[in-house]
Formats: C-alpha cells, sequence, structure tokens
C-alpha cells in the first residue's frame, strides 16, 4: 500500500481531467492524474479495423468487467448495458469520439425562463425538474474561444458578433472571432443533405468538429479515411485530448500520470473536507494519494457512484450531497434514425469523418416556435453514418426497410445494392431532466474490482419526447424526399434505452439546496472538491457535450489557478 | 493415496501408453495421415485414421459435424449465388471457429447448448439433422428461430441463437481478413466498401460514382483487383 501527497488529484484523464491537469501544471502544482485504463499513441491506432473498435469497442469499456446496469423504472430489475458510450483511456471518449463541437446556445443556459416567458409556465411538463444554468453563454464565451484555438476546431461562424453569416450556423450564439480553421471538406452525405434542406429553405452547414482540416500545431490535417467515431485516429488530425493536453501537461513537468487506477473512495475528514483518494493498483495494491484539492473528472457513472461510496457519518447520504440531488435528473440523447437509399447516385458513406457530417439547427433549441406542438425543445438533425460509423459491419445494424427481410438472399441484395448508396439522418433530441432518472449503486451486480455497479433508472418514453420525436422523423422524411431519394424509411423505437452523452447526476446551480456543485463545478459541501464534467449539466440541449466540457473545464481551472488558490474556499 | 490421486494416476499410465503408442508409428497423428495421403495409401486403412479426421478438416473450436451445420447455417443467412460471394465463400465458419476459440470463448457453451437445441428441434419437426435439410427447410428453421417460434431452446433462446449467429456471420462476412473470414475481401467485393484505406482525395469525396480504385485494402494484404 503506496501513498504520495500532492497539490492536486484529478480522477479521469478524458475531456475534462486533462485539460485540468495541463492548465494546473502549467500553473506550477504538482498534479496527479489518475486513469484507470492505459495511455495509448497515435501509432496504436493504424489498424483501421471495424470489428475491433466498432464492433467489439475496443476503446470503451469492457461492459463485463465495468458493467453499468439499466432498467425503465423502479419496478423491473436492472440488467448491464451492452455498449458502454464513453473513454477508457488516457484522453478519455476524445480518443474515439466523432470530435462533434458545438458552443451551446445563449437560450440553452436558461431554458426555464425562457420557456416561460415564450409559452408560459404550463408549457413544462410538470414532472419535469427543468432549470436555469448558474452560468450564461456570455459568461462561457472566451473559454469556448479557448478550447476551440487551444485544442483545435474546424469549422464556419455562422454569427460573429452579431453579424449572422450565410453558410455558418445562422443560429449559433455570437461569437468573438472566427473558427481556428475552414471546415472539413463535405462528402457526398452532405453535398445531398445541403441541397436538400436548402431546397427546403432551412440553413445546412458542415458540422464543427475537432478534426483539423489543416494543418495545426504539429498536427497533419484530416485524411478523410471514414474512420473516426469508435476509433483513435491514425494520424493524430483528431484534436483529442490523448495529442493536445497530455502533451502540454508532461511539459511542465509537474503533472505525474498513474494508469490501470480504479479509484475507489474520495477520502474526507470530520470538518468535511476532502484530504486525498484511494484507488487499486493494475496489480490490485491498495493506494492513497493525499491532496489538497481533489477534482473528479471520470465519466458522469463514476462521479456519482464514487461519491456515493465515499458516504461518513457527516454525509451518510453519499459525500457532497446534502442537497439530496446527488444521483438525480440524468439525461440521454434521443437518436431518432431516418435512413434514405438511392438509386441514380453513390454516396459512399464510408468516406469522410463519420459523426454527424452535417447539420441543420433549424429544428434545435428554442429556434422555431413550438406552440402547439405537445413538446417544448427541438433536435439538431444531421446527416451521419449507421450508428456514427461507416463501414459494413455498422450498416449490418440498421434494420432493412420493411418488407426486406434481415437474412438470405433479398437482404444479401439489399446490402449489396444499397451500402455504398444510402445516407443515415439523425435527430439527436433535447430531452428534459426528471428527478426519478437516476443513477444509484446496483444492489446486486458488482465489477471487476467488487464494487457495485453504477445503476440507471431511466425510460426516455415521456409525453414531451415522444412528441419531439414524432415531428423530427416527419422533418427528416421530408427532407429525405426533398434529397430526391425514392427510398425513405424511419427506425423503430424497441425500448426507453438510453442513447447517447448520458449527463447529469452532480447537476450545478445557484441555490445549494438544489444542486450539488456551484457554476465552477465546485462542491457547495465540500470547497476542495470539484466535480467535472456533463454530469454538472442541468440540461443537455440537443448538441453534443464535450465542448462545453472542455470549456467549463477551463473555466474551472481559471478560477483556481486565479481565485481559488490564493483564497481557498468556496468560490460562489 | 487419496481418490484424486488415483485418477490422476489412471490418467499418467493412460497418457503414457498412447505416447507409446506414437512412439510405435513413428509419426504424429497428422503427419502421419498427411504421409499416407501423399503416398496415396488405399483404403487399406489403419485403426487411427478411423479416429481421426483428414488433415484440413479440423479446427480450432468446433468438431466436424458442428462445423457443417454452422456453415450451412451462415450460407443461407448470406447466401452465396453468381457474382454474390456468401457466407461459405467468405469463410464465415472459419471465423466463427476462430473467435470462439479465441475473443469469444465466453459463448463456447451458448454454441454447444445452442447447436444441440437445434439438432434437436430438426429431428422433431423433419427427423433430418440441419445439413440434411433441403435449403428451403433450412430457411423455415431458420424463421421459426428468428421468431423466437422454435421449440426446445432454453439457454440460449432461439431467438438469441439467431441474433448472434446472424451477428457472427455479419463478422465472418465484413470483418478484416486477418480474423480468418472475408476471405479475399468476399464480403467486401460483395458491397463495394474499399477496405481500411488511409485517405480520400476531395475528387473521390465529390464523385457520385462508385468508388472502384484499387487496391482494396487490408491489415496485411492488399487486392489488386
Amino acid at each position: 500500500m503506496a501513498t504520495e501527497k500532492t497539490d492536486v488529484v484529478i480522477v479521469g484523464m478524458g475531456a475534462a481531467g486533462g485539460i485540468l491537469a495541463a492548465e494546473l501544471a502549467k500553473a506550477g502544482m504538482r498534479v496527479i492524474g489518475l486513469e484507470r485504463g492505459p495511455r495509448l499513441a497515435t501509432k496504436d491506432f493504424a489498424a483501421q479495423d471495424e470489428l475491433r473498435y466498432f464492433q467489439r469497442q475496443d476503446l470503451r469499456p469492457d461492459p463485463k468487467r465495468q458493467p453499468i446496469t439499466w432498467r425503465p423504472n423502479q419496478n423491473t430489475r436492472a440488467t448491464p448495458l451492452q455498449i458502454l458510450n464513453y473513454g477508457n483511456q488516457a484522453g478519455g471518449g476524445t480518443v474515439h469520439y466523432g470530435s462533434v463541437s458545438w458552443r451551446f446556445h445563449a437560450d440553452d443556459f436558461r431554458v426555464r425562463s425562457h420557456t416561460v416567458g415564450r409559452y408560459g409556465a404550463s408549457a413544462i411538463p410538470e414532472d419535469s425538474s427543468l432549470i436555469d444554468w448558474p452560468l450564461s453563454y456570455a459568461d462561457l464565451e472566451p473559454y469556448y474561444d479557448r478550447a476551440e484555438y487551444e485544442l483545435g476546431v474546424s469549422g464556419k461562424a455562422g454569427n460573429l458578433q452579431g453579424k449572422k453569416i450565410e453558410g455558418g450556423n445562422v443560429f449559433e450564439a455570437p461569437r468573438q472571432r472566427d473558427y481556428p480553421l475552414p471546415p472539413l471538406q463535405v462528402d457526398q452525405s452532405g453535398a445531398n443533405f445541403e441541397a436538400g434542406t436548402r431546397k427546403l429553405g432551412y440553413h445546412p452547414f458542415s458540422t464543427p468538429r475537432a478534426i483539423v482540416s489543416q494543418p495545426y500545431n504539429g498536427r497533419p490535417g484530416c485524411s478523410y479515411c471514414g474512420f473516426c467515431q469508435a476509433f483513435g485516429c491514425h494520424i493524430g488530425a483528431k484534436s483529442s485530448i490523448l495529442v493536445t493536453k497530455l502533451p502540454e501537461a508532461d511539459a511542465t513537468g509537474n503533472f505525474k500520470l498513474i494508469t490501470g487506477a480504479m479509484c475507489y473512495r474520495v477520502n474526507s475528514d470530520n470538518s468535511g473536507r476532502a484530504t486525498g483518494v484511494s484507488y487499486y493498483g493494475p496489480d490490485r495494491s491498495d493506494n492513497t494519494i493525499e491532496a489538497e484539492l481533489v477534482i473528479l473528472a471520470p465519466f458522469i457513472y463514476d462521479n456519482v457512484r464514487l461519491l456515493l461510496l465515499s458516504k461518513t457519518e457527516k454525509f451518510p447520504d453519499g459525500l457532497a450531497n446534502s442537497s439530496g440531488q446527488l444521483g438525480k435528473h440524468i439525461m440521454a440523447h434521443m437518436m431518432a434514425n431516418v435512413f434514405v437509399t438511392f438509386e441514380d447516385r453513390y454516396i459512399n458513406n464510408f468516406m469522410g469523418p463519420s459523426a454527424q457530417k452535417h447539420t441543420i439547427d433549424d429544428f434545435n433549441a428554442d429556434n422555431f416556435d413550438q406552440s402547439g406542438l405537445g413538446f417544448i425543445r427541438g433536435a439538431q438533425i444531421s446527416i451521419s453514418t449507421p450508428n456514427l460509423e461507416g463501414g459494413p459491419i455498422a450498416f449490418s445494424t440498421i434494420a432493412p426497410p420493411p418488407g426486406t427481410p434481415r437474412w438470405g438472399a433479398a437482404y444479401r441484395d439489399f446490402f449489396a445494392r444499397y451500402y455504398a448508396r444510402h445516407g443515415v439522418m439523425v435527430a439527436q433530441t433535447e430531452n428534459l431532466p426528471y428527478p426519478d432518472q437516476t443513477i444509484d449503486l446496483d444492489p446486486e451486480v458488482r465489477d471487476a474490482w467488487g464494487l457495485p455497479a453504477p445503476r440507471m433508472t431511466y425510460d426516455w418514453r415521456r409525453p414531451n419526447e415522444l412528441a419531439r420525436v414524432a415531428f423530427m422523423q416527419k422533418k427528416m422524411e421530408e427532407i429525405g424526399r426533398a434529397m430526391g431519394a425514392p427510398h425513405i424509411w424511419r427506425a423503430e423505437f424497441a425500448s426507453g434505452l438510453p442513447g447517447a452523452h448520458h449527463e447529469g447526476g452532480t447537476r450545478m446551480g445557484s441555490n445549494p439546496r438544489e444542486s450539488v456543485v456551484n457554476r465552477y463545478s465546485q462542491s457547495w459541501d465540500i470547497p476542495n472538491l470539484f466535480l467535472m464534467g456533463s454530469s454538472t449539466f442541468p440540461t443537455m440541449t440537443g448538441f453534443n457535450p464535450t465542448l462545453t466540457i472542455q470549456a467549463l473545464a477551463y473555466l474551472t481551472a481559471d478560477a483556481i489557478v486565479n481565485r481559488y488558490r490564493k483564497n481557498p474556499g468556496p468560490l460562489v | 493415496m487419496s481418490k484424486h490421486d488415483e485418477s490422476r494416476r489412471k490418467f499418467l499410465v493412460g497418457a503414457a501408453v498412447g505416447a507409446g503408442a506414437v512412439a510405435t508409428g513413428g509419426l504424429p497423428a497428422d503427419a502421419l495421415a498427411q504421409a499416407q495421403a501423399a503416398a496415396a495409401v488405399p483404403a487399406a486403412a489403419t485403426t487411427r485414421e478411423h479416429e481421426h479426421a483428414a488433415v484440413g478438416a479440423l479446427r480450432a473450436f468446433f468438431n466436424q459435424d458442428d462445423a457443417a451445420t454452422i456453415e450451412a447455417f451462415a450460407e443461407r443467412l448470406m447466401p452465396g449465388a453468381p457474382g454474390k460471394p456468401g457466407a461459405r465463400d467468405a469463410n464465415v465458419i472459419n471465423y466463427i471457429d476462430l473467435a470462439l476459440a479465441g475473443a469469444y470463448a465466453d459463448q463456447q457453451d451458448f454454441y454447444r447448448r445452442g447447436l444441440a437445441a437445434l439438432d434437436q428441434y430438426c429431428r422433431v419437426i423433419y427427423n433430418k439433422s440441419f445439413v440434411e435439410l433441403f435449403p428451403a427447410q433450412q430457411d423455415e428453421v431458420i424463421t421459426a428461430l428468428e421468431a423466437g417460434k422454435a421449440a426446445g431452446f432454453t439457454y440460449p433462446s432461439a431467438a438469441a441463437f439467431f441474433n448472434t449467429m446472424r451477428t457472427h456471420t455479419i463478422e465472418g462476412m465484413f470483418a478484416d481478413p486477418v480474423y480468418g473470414g472475408n476471405k479475399d475481401f468476399a464480403g467486401w467485393r460483395l458491397v463495394g466498401f474499399p477496405g481500411a484505406q488511409p485517405m480520400f482525395t476531395t475528387a473521390d469525396m465529390q464523385s457520385r460514382e462508385a468508388f472502384t480504385r484499387l487496391p482494396m485494402a487490408g491489415l496485411q494484404a492488399k487486392a489488386a483487383r
């Protein structure tokens, strides 16, 4: 059993943890980073292997070793999720993500007050725990800018200091300057989507992505090989934390990374101060780190689980949980799909960055009038690939059109004819927070370390969410017709299974009695404990979360370096 | 001597006898069979030849009967036709066999039990094994499995066995050839996937035509045609 002392310990070296490690180490603080998985390198990703990375999820947690269980409601028994959509190595999910990098809209930060103002309080479902964020878009804008420039994001501005620019996202909140890199090139799925949505009067644009379109900071521009989502980038063009912030942290000499480290408890004393963490090493050794500052930055399951496992007499319901809000208000994106196939053209969807390629923002957030629609808040509609990846195994996971079987000669012929002629539209919906959507400890299932598995209780099929999905499916079918696709069909939903981008569980707020952390992701209860990542999101938006996770990490790093270090204590 | 030690002693004696038998023959079984085949020794078969499968017919996990069943099942899921390579052409059976001996070793019992239930079901309905059925009958069986209507399956359920067979057949068709299937890029040729291309050009991305530039690339092999 080893004990080490340091200024800062950070659990999880992903989107948030990597930024804090680099920024705090650059400011002269001694930082130890704990990472459950290995530290890989660009040379490890030479193999563009769909079986290994898409089908067998090699860069994601193994559900057998690290189960996350799920049940739709409290009356059913939870079973392990089969695919865990987060990271399991240094760099976290940014190693294998599709790199879609959004700034949230201004109204995304004040959804409750904005909705009440435009549609009245009765528009909000009675059982939703919808709240405003404790900070505004303007507060976060400088940190979005910093993340885009330091990491490397490609895109085209649509709102430069209030001036709308065609070809960018005209619905975006005002930005002070353009992206550091021009948008990624458009493939045929993007070109068809562009033509179809323009015909309908919408405002399509190349999705902003943390993939460098040109050489940047010593890394080469994208080669459009098509292996992005679920894969590590074989040339380092993806702006993952692995190739951006971790080298910065290394260069300071103040940073030590411990891989294969499974953190199982945050230690605290009777004064309610965090004293460090305990973790199991790769050899199952039991180790302790004593630190002045404890930062938790794993995925949402482990943020919640660690605090529940770290309960004390002072915090009998879980550390930092005097509010009773820990583990509540869980959200996940519903990914509604409409598929199209063509007879007169090839799409070759295996080319180009593989996640949401081209987007319209016309039906997201409050960018359209929701009066009388039966729901509030919209969805990001994009053209993409089957399950965000463009190889033939991914194509096999989509349900063929009605009337076509899933096997046999007819299926073979469908596959052979349309694999290179298909497009996939996806509506990524802004599902609302509800207090009974939760993460707690599974009473039966344990992980490879003997710790109780995090258990999700979640079902997206609520009236507001069902009405929104039905609306978006119709919109996507219209776009399919405008694209000139002769065959258009939608995916059916079998269950209320959570989709992508799980968020919430340690929500941020302006009231300590109703939230777990303040606007700096600092625990209200324990000022030397910070909880980072999408677990802090009070609402989820229709956008992918990573750039906002990163901007919040920069905001927190600034607050720690410039304020907390001089005067340790509550920042609010 | 404990009971455990007693059985261990019997095993060691038996092993020694076996080793002696091989030593008498002078060659291990496979080499012996190979030598006999090369010399075109006619049916004057030794006992040993009856006990061992022909060289090249053994697999890492499946026995010969089970391999034949899986191969026939996979072929109905992705049937071959002239100009359209199927599961047999892609050597899907080899992919599944190697996977069960390695990455999917935890599914061995799933397959054993599923195959036993499949055999039982076919014998009850048709009084034949799966491989002895006409293709149309095999399709009836698979349809019943897919719908969860085939009796006699417990673990795995009929639908679970179908779904796993479908998934693994797809993997054997389309995974990189390094895993033992997708022989000569048969699956990729069927659907027009060019494999692991390190880059696409602007012109490639702007084309509305089929992408046919060679070589088709895998992890350890390229196809020039």
